[in-house]
């Protein structure tokens, strides 16, 4: 599904990733773990296609595509989801508008014809039903007045409707209490799917209790350094970062 | 240059004078207008508050009114439900499409008047900045006179002003003069647009009179053609616990200017002045907006969104003034522009002159591009850069236009402006 080799990425002229090489297949569900400062969220990013981000070295390939040569907008409705750890509020843009142009933005790309309007509410109201929100945030503007856990169940709310072929989520997990937690774990869990991955970039081991990663990366200073099972990220918790930011240098 | 222009107002004053009708204004009231323009020179651009209107516009104009309106009537708007219409082309009333009034409330043509019936309004300090209305009185041509009686509903009128190609061989008066008595209420509509595509010349001039406990709820399109230059007056005085809500939207024009000037006459009256204004091309937009607290306990709320794009130049130019009197008096300005292409330009500039104590007056002004973060969300979720951007300068615009109470005016304004921003059916598709 998706392959990075040996990514290379600069931001203001300073290199945050030194050398990335990470493969997800299809249907996995991946941890990307690591200290603050240590590239999680530039990957995130840079998998968006952000701008600011400068890409100096390395490649990244999903579904075969080289997926660093698309605009966001293209890699979106190819199938990539960003969640992002702090999403922006567009007071005057409906939430439900967004919703719909960016479904309908995806299957024109597919040569697919627009949703039905009343089908479209439908599934969208099932979902909203799935992520605990109430009906009323969908004629409010963009995460608009929205507390943080309502936009974080936002953008999985969007995911949920979206249905990408990859979703990248970048610390949907800080600033949850443990209900809104178990309602995002939830969210999350019903996407997994045999033709989906996920990346999920977190800096606790808590998010993974909810969701179970097929595998757990730990990213320092740039590079991952270490992969394992899920047993991995217990450990991290235990033990915290400080034994494997010797093996980055 | 001005004097050359003025001594031409006077010439084509003079050959039109004997066919201006006395009802509208009177003879003398006209002449007393004349002379008070000459003395005060046109406006020109070295002036503070007249820098960002593209003024040059008229020395190319004939002043004069169309004396001939087109009699055709061009394809007029669908009817807003619940409003009746009147249809004024080329300053004057067109009669046919026009619906007659109900009871509890008058709406006349004071062109069709025998007697000078010009309402008796309170006489307003000269204020430079509304020196154009004196060239509507000299030269209008008709005047719609509304007033309010009955206090059983409020009462809905739309005002429709076309200025018709026609009007190439010479200028439009709208003239509107509205008089709401204690404790009614009104909701007006008032519509400029243009026939063809004709370099008009339009200068509207309106006057507000609101008496004790009234409230007016008036909305104001400026929807001329892209050759018209449009210039306009608005002149409102509140008495005691009136409340003024003016909602202007000015996408259309070459070049518009609008002067209000809202005095807050009567302790308790509030006006809401809310300002939404699109540039494109070679569009000049300009608002001057200056409300007088004179009372206590007066309230103004100001609120202006304009976007440039292209070469255009929206400008927005909000000042309060605080009299002596005014304790107690609450004011808030934002005034927020949106840069859209590299060679346009934003003015917003707030003004506060406070004279007393124990005033609250707030004020935000800012002046920049759209939010690279938004637009990066929007992208993100695979909405095209160009749908991205109109959206978000659609946004940028609902601050004013989400006060628009009539759900079905609403509606056509976002639709008209999503038109006016080049909108592929993609946005409409948004608005549902």
């Amino acid at each position: 599904m998706l392959k990075i080799d040996n990514l290379h990425v600069t931001v203001e002229g300073k290199e945050i990733l030194k050398g990335l090489t990470l493969e997800i297949p299809a249907g996995e569900v991946h941890a990307v773990m690591g200290p603050n400062g240590s590239g999680k969220s530039t990957l995130a990013h840079v998998l968006s296609g952000r701008p600011g981000y400068q890409v100096t070295g390395g490649s990244v390939t999903f579904q075969g595509r080289d997926l660093l040569s698309l605009a966001p907008e293209e890699r979106a409705r190819e199938g990539v989801f960003l969640g992002f750890q702090y999403p922006v509020e567009i007071p005057g843009v409906n939430n439900v508008y967004l919703l719909k142009a960016a479904v309908n933005a995806a299957r024109k790309h597919r040569g697919l014809p627009e949703v039905d309007a009343f089908e479209f509410l439908t599934v969208v109201r099932e979902k909203m039903r799935l992520m605990r929100m109430d009906e009323s945030m969908l004629s409010r503007g963009v995460n608009e007045g929205f507390s943080g856990g309502e936009k974080k169940r936002n953008e999985i709310l969007q995911m949920l409707v979206l249905e990408p072929r990859l979703a990248v989520l970048d610390e949907t997990d800080s600033g949850l209490d443990i209900d809104a937690l178990k309602v995002v774990a939830h969210g999350v869990n019903t996407l997994r799917a045999a033709d989906r991955s996920l990346v999920l970039v977190t800096h606790y081991q808590r998010l993974l209790d909810y969701i179970i990663p097929d595998r757990v990366h730990v990213l320092v200073q740039g590079r991952i350094v270490r992969s394992g099972d899920k047993t991995l990220a217990l450990e991290l918790e235990r033990r915290g970062y400080d034994w494997l930011t010797g093996e980055a240098a | 240059m001005s004097t050359a222009l003025l001594a031409r107002v006077k010439d084509e004053y003079g050959s039109v004078r004997d066919t201006l009708p006395a009802s509208v204004v009177g003879t003398e009231r006209r002449r007393s207008a004349l002379e008070t323009l000459c003395a005060q020179g046109l406006p020109a651009t070295r002036e503070e508050n007249w820098r960002y209107t593209n003024l040059r516009v008229l020395e190319r104009a004939r002043f004069a009114p169309t004396l001939t309106p087109s009699a055709a009537i061009p394809e007029l708007p669908a009817p807003l439900a619940g409003f009746s219409r009147y249809v004024f082309v080329d300053g004057v009333l067109s009669s046919s499409p026009s619906i007659a009034a109900e009871a509890g409330i008058s709406v006349r043509s004071l062109r069709a008047g025998a007697a000078a019936v010009t309402l008796e309004s309170p006489p307003i300090p000269a204020l430079p900045e509304a020196r154009l209305a004196l060239l509507n009185e000299a030269f209008a041509t008709d005047a719609a006179a509304i007033r309010v009686q009955s206090l059983a509903a409020t009462q809905r009128v739309e005002l429709v002003f076309i200025a018709s190609t026609a009007a190439q061989m010479g200028a439009s008066y709208p003239r509107v003069q509205v008089a709401l008595e204690p404790g009614t209420r009104l909701a007006l509509v008032e519509r400029h647009l243009s026939t063809g595509d004709a370099a008009n010349l339009v200068n509207c001039a309106v006057q507000v009179d609101l008496a004790v406990g009234s409230r007016l709820t008036h909305y104001r399109l400026q929807q001329t053609g892209s050759r018209t230059a449009w210039f306009d007056t608005l002149e409102a005085t509140l008495a005691k616990d009136a409340r003024y809500e003016l909602l202007a939207v000015s996408t259309g024009g070459l070049t518009a200017r609008s002067t209000v000037h809202v005095r807050l006459a009567g302790s308790g009256a509030e006006v809401a002045l809310s300002t939404a204004a699109l540039g494109d091309r070679l569009q000049s937009q300009d608002t001057f907006a200056l409300t007088e607290h004179l009372a206590p306990q007066t309230r103004t709320e100001q609120t202006f969104r304009g976007i440039a794009s292209g070469r255009a130049r929206v400008a927005f130019n909000g000042k309060v003034v605080v009299r002596e009197a005014a304790r107690g008096t609450d004011s808030r300005q934002s005034l927020r522009g949106l840069l859209a292409g590299p060679e346009a330009e934003i003015d917003v500039r707030p003004q506060l002159e406070i004279y007393t104590d124990e005033v609250r007056c707030a004020h935000g002004a800012t002046a920049g591009m759209l939010d690279e973060s938004m637009l990066f969300y929007l992208l993100s979720r695979g909405l095209s850069p160009e749908v991205a951007q109109r959206l978000l300068k659609w946004a940028f615009l609902e601050d004013v236009v989400s006060r628009i109470e009539l759900p079905d005016l609403r509606r056509r304004i976002e639709v008209e402006i999503a038109g006016q921003m080049s909108e592929a059916d993609s946005l409409k598709e948004l608005l549902g």
